[in-house]
């Protein structure tokens, strides 16, 4: 052992032991971490790599983490293996070529049982012992610092860590190109289809009678089930069947009036009508089916200053429901009496609104608008317009002075002597009354005021008019579902901005009228329905070929966007040519019906009503597919 | 500051290298026979010489117990040696006084009452005679007559045995040969000691080795040797590789489950730990080291393993089966070996 130094005052052996072993333990917990954090940056190359490659963006910067776990795992695996004081000292020895001096200078301390202690071995072993700690290690210094904290297979770390910044800084490659499916296959996925909220609106419809109210509610709830079920994804074909269903089922209500074995009682009704001059227009109306033209011929009836027609109207309405009821078609007979009703409804309010314009005019108390409001009143004789009166009366008596309100007073109440107390007569009293006070006066102008918010429309009116709303909805409903859209209409001043987020709305607004150049169909409705969750990579291309065409430019909210273009207007001809529809049927009737070709009130059923009309050749494709079902 | 242990330490170490050196100018070469003989005295147990006719073996002995100040005593044994011839026997007194005082026998005691005896080639006597010197090495004493006689301490008993001739032999049984702690192979001498040995002995005589040692040092080595420490881990690798010397061991390697019927022993172990105790003292060294069981592995475990059918087949030595054993049995656990071993830290 000449390489060991001999020390007269050699330093306690404890003092020289317990450093290194504390040297050797570290460096071995520091290899281990350090073996720990290079593995973490392995796994967290590899799954980097396949976090590029599978587009997750967040995973690929996760190999920082690994390596940090990979750490903390070393750093546990080292104190589990911690060596004990008998393995540093046999480290120590080897290194020092000690021939176990150390080894045995420690094992002297551990206690023995019933061995007596030799002290003076003790102090020369320790002796030995220190003197190989301090001496010269053959292999030179580095030895006894401790064992290698650096290996070769931590280069792996520096590899592993120059591969995470490639694959980090490396672009995400582009997504996989999903060949489109079969039309109509795939699953669609709507969190909300505008349209749908009017087919449930149906549950709030008054009803006319318990098994109809049963019907409106078993539609909506249908509405309902589909939102819900679209929302969570639904195969295409099956949401546009289901939607075609809920339309034909609403027709078929639309349509149900004096059906089947009432059919009888509508038409003695409809006759009876149609005899008499001032309500042959409702008749056709009636047999047709159309109750929002029915009710419409009604209103004028009522709106009307002559009372003749108004009284005849009446009487025969009375006659037409008695004729339904002996036909059993209860359905028209109470249809018939709501009518009346509202035709007597209505023309009180349009003598009491032409009584009180006439009583303000007389006083000076009319303003300008009243007195155009009245004239058009007479002209139109429909119930907006005595609705825009009575607002226009109503705002006219807030600015009156007293002196004027009694002045007024004094006329209602001299027309009311004039007319006496039939018809508007108490009403003219009333007002007359009314206007003595300004209290009175109040009540009158919140009076007129819900009159201009009344609506006096018929019940069946309105529940044409919800029902027909529902079709509508279901339409547009129909069209969010149908990926790239509908088929753009031409417009003479070329393509017009649409909202794009609305998708196929402009189908609706084209239905306004073949005049108009409705607002433009964005051919790339999967741009707008791609927030709804739309399959991606569906629909037609401009360009041809499957590809992205969403651009770089924001949706255009086109729906205030009025369109540049200044078409040449067709003006109101009709276009000839026959129209297969759908038609009730009648005992002895046909069932091809003459049109009369006006593709303007051409409905979504009418098939086939193209090919025989003047649409020009280049347009009948595109008329045709929006015209489908 | 050195202790007192410390200086009997490097006495002892002085001692005994100025013993080696005493018996040097005598016996040419042979330093490793020398030293592993010097083991034997230390340790306290008895050495076995095996080598040629002619190489020293004889005269080694007598040096040493020249330069030891120890009666010496030589047992030549041939096949009609006797017991009685080794160990002494009662002889009819001629003398007429002490007959007449009534004393008829007297004890003759035989040459192995000496202290340094060697029993040259020990393998030509008979088993019985052979026995008699076993029995007295094992209890350093000897019944004669019904009188049983301690032998003076130190008692060291040199065999030898001629590995030629196999006629007329009576190889030492194996449960005998382990009373022997170590098995000491004389090889043959170099061509520069073999040149030297011509000189010397071709020559004028050589002067008588100076007496380096006496009876009170020798029993003092022996004390010292004793108080050696050996450290758990020590004691745990010499444990570790007499056991894997057992064949049907789970440690034996493959080399011992072949030539192996029998493994060294709890006394292979014994003699293993005290033989490394001597080797440390003589080193100056109060502790044992990995290197001093690893070297005294050959002396203390050859002749205690015994070859198997195959194992003589093959012509295997067990010097070979030996250097297996420390091959497969790591000193060290092999983590700490692993980084002990590894390249320099940074």
């Amino acid at each position: 052992m000449s390489h060991l130094r001999s020390n007269g005052a050699a330093r306690s052996f404890e003092a020289l032991f317990v450093p290194r072993a504390r040297d050797v333990r570290l460096r071995l917990a520091a290899r281990h971490a350090l073996s720990g954090a290079v593995a973490g940056l392995v796994v967290g190359v590899v799954v980097a790599i396949a976090a590029w490659r599978g587009g997750a963006t967040t995973l690929r910067a996760s190999a920082p983490a690994t390596a940090l776990v990979g750490v903390g795992a070393g750093i546990l695996f080292a104190r589990a293996r911690r060596w004990s004081d008998t393995e540093v000292a046999l480290y120590l020895d080897d290194v020092t070529g000690s021939a176990e001096a150390i080894t045995t200078a420690v094992e002297l301390r551990k206690p023995t049982d019933g061995v007596p202690d030799r002290e003076d071995l003790r102090r020369t072993v320790d002796a030995k012992a220190a003197l190989a700690l301090e001496g010269e290690p053959p292999l030179g210094p580095l030895r006894l610092r401790g064992p290698a904290v650096w290996r070769r297979v931590h280069g792996l770390g520096a590899l592993a860590l120059l591969a995470w910044s490639v694959v980090v800084l490396q672009p995400m490659p582009p997504p996989p190109v999903v060949a489109p499916g079969a039309p109509g296959a795939g699953t669609i996925t709507r969190a909300d289809v505008v349209g749908l909220e009017r087919a449930l609106a149906l549950r709030h419809l008054t009803a006319r009678d318990d098994a109809q109210h049963q019907r409106l509610e078993a539609l909506a709830k249908d509405a309902e089930r589909l939102r819900d079920d679209l929302r969570r994804g639904l195969p295409q074909r099956e949401a546009q069947d289901r939607i075609a269903r809920l339309k034909e089922a609403i027709t078929e209500e639309r349509l149900s009036l004096g059906g089947g074995e009432r059919r009888a009682g509508l038409e003695s009704a409809t006759s009876r009508l149609g005899r008499d001059a001032a309500t042959r227009g409702a008749a056709k109306a009636l047999g047709d089916l159309d109750l929002q033209r029915f009710d419409e011929e009604m209103e004028r009836i009522a709106n009307q200053r002559e009372a003749e027609d108004r009284a005849s109207a009446r009487h025969t309405l009375e006659d037409a429901a008695a004729a339904a009821r002996r036909e059993r078609a209860e359905d028209v007979a109470r249809a018939l009496d709501e009518e009346r009703q509202s035709l007597d409804a209505r023309a009180r309010r349009a003598e009491l609104l032409r009584e009180l314009a006439e009583a303000m005019a007389s006083s000076g108390t009319a303003s300008e608008e009243v007195g155009k409001l009245a004239e058009d009143l007479d002209a139109r004789a429909s119930d907006a317009a005595a609705r825009k009166l009575a607002d226009a009366m109503g705002r006219a008596l807030e600015k009156l002075t007293p002196e004027e309100r009694e002045r007024l007073a004094r006329k209602l109440a001299e027309q009311r002597q004039r007319r006496g107390s039939a018809g508007a007569g108490g009403d003219l009293k009333e007002m007359a009354d009314a206007l003595k006070s300004p209290e009175g006066q109040k009540k009158l102008e919140e009076r007129l005021r819900d009159m201009a918010r009344e609506d006096m429309a018929g019940g069946e009116s309105k529940r044409s008019q919800g029902l027909e709303d529902a079709e509508e909805g279901l339409d547009e409903a129909e069209g969010q579902l149908v990926p790239g859209g509908a088929v753009p209409l031409p417009s003479q001043g070329g393509p017009s901005h649409g909202s794009g987020s609305q998708g196929n709305g402009a189908q609706a607004n084209g239905q306004q009228g073949s005049g108009q150049q409705g607002s433009g169909q964005q051919g790339n409705s999967s741009q707008a329905n791609g927030a709804q969750g739309d399959t991606a990579g569906s629909g037609p291309s401009r360009g041809g070929g499957p590809g992205d065409h969403q651009g770089t430019t924001a949706p255009v909210q086109g729906d205030t966007l009025t369109s540049r273009a200044r078409p040449k207007a067709l003006g109101a001809r009709g276009m000839p040519g026959s129209v297969t529809t759908f038609v009730p049927g009648r005992a002895g009737g046909s069932t091809v019906v003459p049109s009369t070709g006006d593709l303007a009130t051409a409905r979504g059923r009418e098939l086939s009503g193209v090919e025989h009309s003047d649409v020009p050749e280049e347009y009948r494709e595109q008329v045709r597919q929006y015209f489908q079902p | 500051m050195t202790t007192a242990l410390e200086g009997q330490l490097a006495q002892a170490a002085a001692a005994v290298a100025s013993l080696r050196d005493a018996v040097g100018r005598v016996v040419v070469g042979q330093q490793e026979v020398v030293g592993q003989v010097l083991l034997g005295l230390v340790a306290g147990g008895h050495v076995l010489l095996e080598g040629a006719p002619g190489l020293g073996k004889t005269l080694l002995v007598r040096t040493l117990a020249q330069c030891l100040d120890l009666r010496f005593s030589r047992i030549q044994f041939t096949p009609d040696l006797m017991p009685s011839d080794v160990v002494g026997t009662n002889v009819l007194v001629m003398d007429p006084a002490q007959r007449a005082a009534g004393t008829l026998f007297a004890v003759q005691k035989g040459p192995i009452f000496g202290q340094i005896v060697l029993a040259d080639e020990i393998n030509r006597a008979t088993p019985k005679t052979q026995s008699a010197l076993l029995e007295a090495m094992a209890e350093h004493a000897v019944t004669l007559a019904g009188t049983r006689h301690v032998l003076d301490e130190p008692f060291f008993v040199l065999a030898t045995e001629n590995p030629i001739e196999m006629e007329g032999t009576y190889p030492l049984p194996e449960a005998q040969l382990d009373r022997f702690l170590l098995k000491v192979v004389v090889p043959n001498p170099s061509e520069a000691e073999l040149c030297e040995v011509l000189v010397r002995t071709t020559g004028r005589a050589t002067a008588a080795p100076p007496k380096v040692m006496g009876q009170a040092d020798v029993l003092a080595l022996r004390s010292l040797c004793r108080e050696v420490l050996v450290a758990e881990p020590v004691l745990r690798y010499a444990a570790r590789l007499v056991g894997a010397s057992e064949p049907g061991g789970p440690d034996a390697p493959p080399e011992v489950r072949r030539t192996l019927r029998f493994g060294a022993g709890v006394r292979g172990a014994q003699s293993l730990v005290l033989a490394a105790k001597a080797k440390a003292l003589l080193d100056g060294r109060p502790h044992v080291g990995f290197q001093d069981v690893a070297a005294v592995a050959k002396p203390a475990l050859r002749h205690r393993l015994l070859r198997s059918f195959e194992g003589e087949a093959d012509g295997t030595s067990t010097d070979t089966i030996v250097d297996a054993l420390l091959t497969a049995v790591p000193a060290r656990p092999a983590h700490v070996h692993a980084e002990s071993s590894a390249p320099v830290g940074h």
